[in-house]
């Protein structure tokens, strides 16, 4: 009987912690967030000093899925922000609010082992329309053999705008390779040396790959700053209806902190 | 469980019944169940399990319902476009799309999934009753006593880890030493290869599928009445004979479980594929010769896995369970498959 009754409590006190912990965790309001995968990198720095900032207030749950997931999710209630990362759109789910927090560059990356120096408008059409597949027939390619394109798959919002403001409105070939991810582009481009891509300026910027200049203008922070290099975009956090609560706060952090502006500035390009 | 108003009504037992409920309870679990109550009572465990099972099917189907209704329920199974290029269409078409935003036609990855099983079902085959055979009758004690733990052991293993030495390991060495730069021209300009594809794929599945087989066989040659192989001995065939003629064929109903069963792990293997297989939904070319080995495909599984991030698009989420619905019927089928190919051995009187 004892043990029974023993069994009967234990059995009781586990449930009510159960209830009772996760009531308890959920003083602090959660902000879920995903997206983008190009953005991913500064939004979490930023998530960070504003946890640091308000200690105990306030949790992030960070995902990544592309900026087109990010829309998607946002406008089906799924998290609290989406990360996106290019304008609205008229076909996008209505009641959306877009939030603008930063621009970025992007870049065509190759493998370290190929140095080429730069691509022209045209240079890059023929690679990215697979009408040249062959190194051996771009001009600064350090290395021959096939051409490897590596691409986005349509849960990003990077390939329009690489087809829009580097390749002059051309299409990519349906040859490319399609990663989910800007982390994954980089890991492909890095681990073969045939490769091309294209990625968002932080991962272009890592020792891995080799960030191909467009049109002579060398693809970095400094040249997208002063408006020369031409692959630009602004990214936005994503709210269904006006942002209320915990989100509103960081969004207005972001957008108008000093602390915010710093870290924006140190790996992308604030707003004015 | 006693209800607390009854306690109340009757204010004579209030105070015992109140410190023991829980205890009685217990008390009356531990009764003995009467033969009827236990056939009532797992009955009803039993049935839950098939209704489990029928309400799956029916959930699965009922959310597959827009893509089999908008594409036809053969269609979608068909050949047409780029299925890539239709999946990530779908994703942003907004919370209430129509009917078009649903356009699949899933050939490519219906055919990465049956050349993958296939080809990995039936090299295991072979491979894990030729090895069965030498653990049951040949392997000298000692051998045995390793062989079998570590078969036991592989099976166990999570398929991600395949997944991990395939990616990491496998798949670049035949990069870098079987794919020469001439095979990469020669078809770069349909496909691009880099190491993941057929071939990979189909080795990883096989070494994850194949434990399993050998365990199942070997449980099933040791179960073979001595006095059949004896009597075979004595009639004078040797050990193999013995073994090929009366062993493997009183086993074969055995053999056919263990390719329904690995048939089932790898329709079903998701991770380890979507990272071996070139993640692409790409149908080979037999024509290409040898360098069909190296083309990239995606399984049906592996397509699931990798859509997950875009679930929130209605298009993508019915396609998801359209694929689901595809692999539980195939899995319904195979089970179904395997008890019909078993009928005419339980008609010679083997015991299946």
């Amino acid at each position: 009987m004892t043990r029974t009754r023993r069994l009967a409590a234990a059995v009781t006190v586990v449930g009510i912690l159960a209830f009772a912990l996760p009531a308890g965790a959920s003083a602090a309001s959660t902000i879920t967030i995903s997206g983008a995968t190009g953005s991913a990198p500064l939004v979490a720095l930023l998530a960070k000093k504003y946890v640091k900032l308000k200690p105990g207030k306030v949790k992030f749950k960070l995902a990544q899925g592309g900026g087109e997931v990010g829309v998607q999710d946002a406008a089906a209630g799924r998290v609290t922000i989406g990360n996106a990362a290019r304008d609205p759109r008229p076909s996008d789910p209505s009641g959306l609010v877009f939030y603008p927090i930063a621009k970025d560059f992007f870049c065509f990356d190759t493998n370290p082992a190929n140095t080429l120096p730069n691509l022209s408008l045209a240079q890059a059409q023929a690679i990215w329309t697979g009408q040249v597949r062959n190194w051996e027939e771009v001009p600064g390619s350090t290395i021959t053999g096939t051409i490897d394109l590596i691409g986005r798959t349509a849960a990003s919002s990077l390939p329009p705008l690489v087809q829009q403001l580097l390749l002059g409105g051309k299409s990519i070939s349906p040859l490319a390779a399609l990663k989910p991810s800007d982390g994954l582009v980089e890991q492909s481009v890095a681990s073969d040396k045939n490769a091309i891509g294209f990625n968002s300026g932080y991962y272009a910027s890592q020792k891995d790959v080799h960030a191909v200049a467009f049109e002579g203008v060398a693809c970095n922070l400094q040249n997208a700053k002063s408006g020369q290099y031409p692959g630009v975009r602004n990214y936005y956090e994503v709210t269904r209806g006006k942002a209320t609560g915990a989100a509103s706060a960081f969004i207005n952090w972001i957008q108008h902190s000093a602390a915010a502006r710093k870290i924006i500035a140190s790996i992308a390009i604030p707003l004015n | 469980m006693e209800p607390p108003s009854a306690a109340r009504s009757s204010p004579l037992g209030e105070n015992r019944r109140r410190s023991s409920p829980p205890g009685r309870v217990f008390a009356r679990l531990r009764e003995p169940w009467t033969d009827r109550q236990a056939a009532w009572r797992l009955g009803a465990v039993a049935s839950l399990v098939l209704l489990i099972i029928v309400l799956m099917v029916a959930f699965v189907a009922v959310r597959a319902w827009p893509v089999l209704q908008a594409n036809g329920w053969i269609s979608w199974l068909g050949t047409g476009g780029n299925v890539d290029h239709q999946l990530g269409q779908m994703i942003a078409t907004g919370q209430h799309p129509p009917d078009s935003a649903y356009h699949l036609r899933a050939w490519p990855l219906i055919y990465g999934t049956l050349l993958t099983t296939g080809a990995s079902v039936l090299i295991g085959l072979a491979f894990s009753l030729l090895a069965a055979i030498f653990i049951v009758e040949f392997a000298p004690a000692r051998i045995r006593a390793v062989v079998v733990p570590a078969v036991r052991l592989l099976a166990a293993v999570p398929s991600v880890i395949y997944g991990l030495i395939g990616i990491l390991v496998l798949a670049p060495w035949v990069g870098s030493h079987l794919i020469s730069p001439g095979r990469k021209d020669s078809v770069q300009n349909v496909v691009q290869i880099d190491g993941t594809g057929v071939l990979v794929a189909v080795v990883v599945l096989t070494v994850m599928i194949t434990p399993i087989m050998i365990a199942i066989v070997v449980d099933a040659l040791r179960a073979i009445p001595p006095a059949w192989t004896e009597g075979a001995a004595a009639l004078g065939a040797n050990r193999w004979e013995v073994v090929w003629s009366v062993s493997v064929r009183a086993a074969r109903p055995a053999i056919v479980a263990a390719a329904v069963l690995a048939c089932a792990r790898a329709l079903g293997e998701a991770v380890g594929l979507s990272m071996v297989s070139g993640s692409r939904g790409f149908s080979p070319n037999p024509v290409d010769g040898i360098t069909y080995l190296f083309e990239p495909i995606r399984p049906l599984a592996a397509s699931m896995v990798e859509n997950v991030d875009a679930i929130n698009a209605p298009p993508v989420r019915a396609s998801i369970y359209a694929f689901a619905l595809l692999l539980l019927l195939s899995s319904l089928a195979l089970s179904i498959g395997g008890y019909v190919a078993k009928l005419p051995m339980r008609r010679q009187g083997l015991r299946v």
